[in-house]
C-alpha cells in the first residue's frame, strides 16, 4: 500500500497549481481592471490555502513567503491598501515568486533566498506607501510564549470552576472537563449549587453552579489549563496549588497563545463583553472572596465594549433561512462535478477501444458469413456500431481538458522573457476553452513554451526598432487556440518584423542546408528555421537558445502526430501554427489499399476523393506528376511507390485519388488503389513500434485482426512538395 | 397519583428549556424521574433537576429518580451529586439540597 | 459509539490530511468542501463534532458556524475551528458565532484528536 502522506502531499503540490492559477488569473483581473468583488478573495484564499497546507508538511520556507504575500493581500482586502498597478505589478512577481517556492518545496530545490527577500521588502515599500503604518509582519506565525515554567510539583490542585452560559451555548460541557481532569488524577468534586434560583424563576439556558474540585495529582498548572483551553474566557476558573497560595488570577490572558513542540498552536478568546452577556445569577454580592470575579472583570475593562449582537442561542431563525436561500442559489449556480481517479478513465478508454476493435471484428465476421445487410442480424450490428461510437465519444469527452491549464502558465514566461530581454510585451489570448483530450494537454506546454519565447526573443524587435518602424513601443504575442477539422490548432502571432528571409536563406547556405543556386519560395525560407541546428540569432540567445533550436520543437510535435509551421510578412509578423490531433487515442480514417497493404488515412487531412482523368496528368520529372485541378497543379503521390510497396508505378486512370491538406494548407494528391470506406480506428503503439517508418503515422488493429498503418500525410506530401521544388509552379494554388 | 417522567437519552443545553417545562407541568404531583435511557447529562440539565428537586422538597411532594442508567450515574457522581440526594419522600421533612 | 465528526475545508490536501488522522483515531468521517456544503450534510447527517476552517469560498466558516448554531438541533454540537487565521478579530468573530474551540494550523494530528475527544460528549 502506498504511503498515505505521500499521497496527500502529492494531492497538496496539485491543488497549488491550481491556486498559484488561480492566483494568476486573478491578478490579471485586477491589472486589467476586469476584476470582480469577489476576485480579490479569492486570490487572497488561493495564498492563504496554500499557507494552511505547507504547514502540514513543515514546508517553512513556503509558510514563510506566504504569509508575507497573504499579510499584504489582507490589506487589499481590507481596504488598507489600494491595488494600483504597481502594487498589483509588485503581487504578479511575488505570484512567480512564490510559484518557485511551490516547486522548490516539491522538488526538494533550493529557494532563491535573494528573490524572496527582495519581495519581502517590496511588500513593505507598498505598503508603506499604502498609507499602512506597520510594516508586513515577520515570516510564519512566530512562536508564541511558552506557559512552561510553572514550578509544578506540588502535592495537588484545588480548582474552583464556574461556568457562564456562553460555556454551554459553545456547546462546551463542565462534565466533560471533569471527565479531562479525571484523567490527570484522581479527583473529589463538591457542588455549590448555593445561587440556583428557584425552579420557577430558572433560565434552563443560564448557569448558576460552582465546582470544586481537588485534584490528587502532582501535574504542572498547565496540564490543568489545557484542559480548560476552550473554555477559559467563558468560564471563571482559579487554581490553587493544595495547601499552597493562588497562583493565577483566573484564565489566560485573552490571546494566550500555548505552543506545542511543533507549531501547534492554541490561543484563548478574549472575552466578548460579558457583563452584558451573563446574566447577573444574584443580586446580592459574591458569597465567597474569591479572587477570580475581580479577575473576571478586569478582563472585561481591556476589551472595549462592542455592539451586542443577539446572543447565539436566542438568535432569530433567520441566519439559517439566509444560509438556505444562499445555498439554493449557489447550489443552482454550481453544476455537480464528481473527482475520478485518472487510472480509472484511461482503463475505461483503452476497453472502449478494444470495444470498437471487436465491434468492427463482429461486423466484419457478418458480412464474411453473406449475411444480408438487411437481415435483423446486420441493422443490430448497425445500432451496436452507433452506440459503440457514442460511448467512445462519451467516454473521450471525460479525458478532454480546456487549453486553460496550459494557457495559464504563460503569463509568467511572458514576463520572463520580456524582463530578460528589455521588451516590453502584451500577451493576448482566445479559444483557453478550446477542449482537447489530456493526453495532448499533457504534451502541448513544451512547444507551446519555445514558440512563445522564440516570438518575443525573435520575433519581436527591440525597442528602438519597433520606434523606427512606428510601431508601438509594446509587442503583442497573441496566442489562440480553436478546434479546425478535427484537430487543435494554437497558433502564436507576434507583430514583429517577420522573418528576415535573405538572413536565414544566407544562414542555411553558409550552413550547407540548402545549397547557393536552390530556388526556394518564400514559405519554404521561413520553414528552413524548424531545420536542425538552424539559428538565425547573432549571438547565442540565453532566452531562446537553451540547446534546443525550433528542429526539436518540430521532432517532438511530429512524434505526437502534429505539424507546426510559420508564415511570416516582412515587418507586420510572423505566426507559428501547430496543429495536432485531439486525442492520441483514436482517429477518423478512410481505409484504402495499395497493393495489397491496408492503409489509413486520417479523415481531418482529406479534402476530397477524385477519380483522376488522363488529360489532366502531367509529367514533371521521372516520377513525379502533377494534376491539373481547377486552374492550378497539385503534385501527385503515389502512394504504395512511396512506401516501397511497388516498384512500378500505379496507372493514374486506374487509380483512386485522395486529394489532401498538410500543414500550413499544403495540398497533394495521394493515389491508392481503392478505398474501403470511414472508420474510427484506435491508435496503438503511436511512438513504440512505427515511429520509424518514414511516412507512417501509426498503427491500428482492424476489424479482422490485422495490424493497418496510419499514412502520414503531411510526411508524405512534404516528400512530394521538395521533390517538385525547383519546377516553377504554384502548388498551393487551390 | 405518581406521575412518571422518562428522561431523554441526550440532556444537553438543547435539552434543558423542555426538561425545565416537563417539571413546572408536573409541580404538585408526586414524581417518578426515569432514568434509564440517560447517555448525556449536562451542567444545565442538571441544574433543572437540582431546582426541580429543592421545588418537590419544598412542596413537600414525593420526587424519586428510578433506574438510572450507568452513564446517568456516573454523570451525576462526576458532577458531584449523588442520585439518591435527588429524592424526596413526603411526608418525612424536606431534606435541603446542595450544600 | 463511534464518534463522527465533520470536517469543512475547501483543501483537499488538507480534508484528506484530516480524514487520515481522523480515521486512524477511530473516528467516522463525513466531509464538506465549504460552508454550504456542510449546511447540506448536516442535512442528513448528525456529526458529534465539527471541524472547520475558516477561509473558504460560497460560504467561509463565521457563517456555517452561525447557521450550525441557528439550528435548534446542533446547538449543542460542539464546532472546532481549524485555521491559520492568527488574527484577534477573526478569533472574536467566531466565537461570537458560537465556535467551541480554535485550533491554529499547523496542527499536530494527535492533538486535533485530543481536541476533539476533550468536545465529543
Amino acid at each position: 500500500m502506498e504511503d498515505p502522506m505521500a499521497a496527500i502531499r502529492e494531492t497538496f503540490f496539485q491543488e497549488c497549481e491550481e491556486q498559484l492559477a488561480e492566483l494568476e488569473s486573478g491578478l490579471i483581473a485586477m491589472e486589467n481592471g476586469t476584476a470582480e468583488a469577489e476576485t480579490v478573495n479569492a486570490v487572497f484564499r488561493a495564498v492563504h490555502s496554500m499557507k494552511g497546507g505547507a504547514g502540514i508538511f513543515s514546508l517553512d520556507a513556503l509558510v514563510r513567503f506566504a504569509h508575507v504575500f497573504e499579510t499584504a493581500l489582507d490589506k487589499v482586502r481590507s481596504g488598507e491598501l489600494v491595488a494600483s498597478p504597481h502594487v498589483v505589478g509588485v503581487f504578479l512577481r511575488a505570484a512567480d515568486v512564490l510559484a518557485d517556492v511551490v516547486r522548490a518545496a516539491r522538488d526538494g530545490g533550493q529557494v532563491d533566498e535573494a528573490r524572496t527577500s527582495a519581495m519581502v521588502v517590496e511588500f513593505a515599500q507598498i505598503e508603506d506607501g499604502g498609507g499602512v503604518a506597520k510594516a508586513a509582519e515577520p515570516g510564519a506565525p512566530a512562536p508564541g510564549e511558552t506557559l512552561a515554567d510553572t514550578p509544578a510539583q506540588i502535592g495537588g490542585w484545588e480548582i474552583l470552576f464556574t461556568p457562564r452560559p456562553e460555556l454551554y451555548a459553545k456547546a462546551n460541557e463542565t462534565a466533560i472537563i471533569l471527565r479531562e481532569l479525571k484523567r490527570l488524577g484522581p479527583i473529589s468534586v463538591e457542588l455549590d449549587a448555593s445561587r440556583l434560583p428557584e425552579l420557577h424563576e430558572l433560565d434552563p439556558e443560564g448557569a448558576y453552579l460552582t465546582w470544586r474540585i481537588w485534584l490528587e495529582a502532582a501535574c504542572a498548572e498547565e496540564e490543568i489549563r489545557h484542559v480548560f483551553e476552550f473554555v477559559e474566557d467563558d468560564c471563571v476558573l482559579s487554581l490553587t496549588p493544595r495547601g499552597g497560595e493562588v497562583l493565577a488570577p483566573a484564565g489566560f490572558a485573552p490571546g494566550t497563545v500555548i505552543t506545542g513542540d511543533n507549531g501547534f498552536k492554541f490561543e484563548f478568546f478574549p472575552p466578548v463583553a460579558e457583563d452584558e452577556a451573563e446574566p447577573s445569577p444574584e443580586p446580592e454580592p459574591e458569597p465567597e472572596p474569591e479572587p477570580e470575579p475581580v479577575a473576571a472583570r478586569a478582563v472585561a475593562q481591556i476589551v472595549p465594549p462592542r455592539p451586542r449582537e443577539e446572543p447565539v442561542h436566542e438568535a432569530p431563525k433567520s441566519p439559517a433561512v439566509e444560509a438556505m436561500a444562499a445555498k439554493a442559489e449557489a447550489g443552482a449556480a454550481v453544476s455537480a462535478t464528481i473527482r475520478v481517479d485518472l487510472d480509472r478513465v484511461d482503463r475505461m478508454i483503452d476497453l472502449v477501444g478494444e470495444l470498437v476493435i471487436n465491434e468492427a471484428m463482429l461486423s466484419q465476421r457478418v458480412l464474411e458469413a453473406g449475411i444480408n445487410r438487411a437481415s435483423g442480424v446486420a441493422m443490430a450490428l448497425e445500432e451496436l456500431e452507433h452506440l459503440t461510437r457514442e460511448i467512445q465519444d462519451s467516454v473521450m469527452a471525460i479525458r478532454a481538458q480546456p487549453v486553460r491549464s496550459v494557457f495559464q502558465r504563460m503569463p509568467r514566461l511572458v514576463r520572463e522573457v520580456a524582463a530578460q530581454t528589455g521588451k516590453q510585451v502584451k500577451l493576448l489570448m482566445e479559444g483557453e476553452g478550446t477542449e482537447v483530450d489530456k493526453t495532448v494537454i499533457e504534451r502541448i506546454a513544451d512547444p507551446l513554451t519555445h514558440m512563445i519565447r522564440n516570438a518575443i526573443d525573435h520575433g519581436l524587435e527591440p525597442t528602438e526598432a519597433r520606434l523606427a518602424a512606428g510601431k508601438s513601443v509594446e509587442g503583442t504575442v497573441k496566442l489562440t487556440a480553436l478546434h479546425r477539422s478535427g484537430r487543435i490548432v494554437l497558433e502564436v502571432a507576434d507583430d514583429g518584423g517577420g522573418i528576415n528571409r535573405a538572413r536565414v536563406k544566407q544562414k542555411a547556405i553558409e550552413n550547407g542546408v540548402i545549397s547557393p543556386d536552390a530556388q526556394l519560395s518564400d514559405d519554404e525560407i521561413d520553414n528552413l528555421i524548424f531545420l536542425p541546428g538552424f539559428s538565425t540569432a547573432a549571438k547565442v540567445s540565453d532566452i531562446s537558445g537553451r540547446g534546443v533550436g525550433m528542429d526539436v520543437v518540430r521532432q517532438s510535435v511530429a512524434a505526437l502526430g502534429g505539424r507546426i509551421s510559420i508564415s511570416s510578412k516582412p515587418g507586420v509578423g510572423s505566426v507559428f501554427t501547430l496543429s495536432l490531433p485531439l486525442t492520441l487515442a483514436v482517429l477518423d480514417g478512410m481505409v484504402v489499399s495499395a497493393k495489397g497493404h491496408t492503409l489509413i488515412i486520417p479523415l481531418g487531412a482529406i479534402v476530397e476523393t477524385l477519380k483522376p482523368r488522363g488529360q489532366d496528368v502531367f509529367p514533371l520529372d521521372r516520377d513525379m506528376n502533377v494534376l491539373a485541378l481547377r486552374g492550378g497543379y497539385v503534385p501527385m503521390v503515389d502512394v504504395a511507390l512511396a512506401l516501397g510497396y511497388s516498384e512500378a508505378p500505379i496507372e493514374p486512370e486506374q487509380s483512386v485519388a485522395l486529394l489532401v491538406e498538410g500543414e500550413g494548407g499544403v495540398r497533394a494528391v495521394l493515389l491508392v488503389d481503392a478505398i474501403h470506406g470511414q472508420r474510427q480506428v484506435v491508435i496503438k503503439s503511436l511512438e513504440a513500434n512505427y515511429r520509424a517508418v518514414p511516412g507512417i503515422a501509426a498503427a491500428t488493429v482492424m476489424g479482422d485482426g490485422r495490424v493497418a498503418l496510419i499514412l502520414d500525410v503531411d510526411a508524405v506530401v512534404k516528400t512530394a512538395r521538395s521533390e517538385a521544388r525547383g519546377a516553377e509552379l504554384t502548388l498551393d494554388a487551390n | 397519583m405518581t406521575e412518571g417522567l422518562e428522561l431523554p437519552a441526550i440532556l444537553d443545553l438543547v435539552a434543558a428549556p423542555g426538561l425545565l417545562e416537563a417539571f413546572t407541568g408536573r409541580r404538585g404531583q408526586a414524581l417518578v424521574v426515569n432514568g434509564a435511557s440517560v447517555q448525556r447529562l449536562g451542567g444545565q440539565c442538571l441544574q433543572v433537576l437540582l431546582a426541580a428537586s429543592r421545588a418537590w422538597a419544598a412542596d413537600d411532594v414525593p420526587f424519586a429518580v428510578a433506574a438510572p442508567s450507568e452513564e446517568f450515574a456516573a454523570n451525576l457522581e462526576l458532577m458531584g451529586v449523588c442520585a439518591a440526594d435527588l429524592a424526596h419522600r413526603a411526608p418525612l421533612a424536606g431534606k435541603e439540597f446542595g450544600e | 459509539m463511534t464518534t463522527t465528526v465533520l470536517t469543512v475545508d475547501d483543501s483537499r490536501a488538507m480534508r484528506d490530511m484530516l480524514r487520515h488522522s481522523l480515521l486512524a483515531a477511530g473516528f467516522r468521517v463525513i466531509q464538506a468542501e465549504d460552508g454550504l456544503h456542510g449546511l447540506e450534510v448536516l442535512e442528513t447527517e448528525t456529526p458529534d463534532v465539527i471541524v472547520t476552517d475558516i477561509n473558504m469560498p460560497r460560504m467561509d466558516g463565521f457563517g456555517f458556524i452561525e447557521a450550525v448554531r441557528a439550528d435548534e438541533a446542533r446547538r449543542a454540537t460542539p464546532v472546532l475551528v481549524l485555521t491559520t487565521e492568527v488574527d484577534a478579530e477573526k478569533k472574536n468573530r467566531a466565537r461570537a458565532a458560537g465556535a467551541t474551540g480554535w485550533i491554529v494550523k499547523p496542527f499536530d494530528p494527535v492533538k486535533l484528536v485530543e481536541a476533539i475527544r476533550r468536545v465529543a460528549a
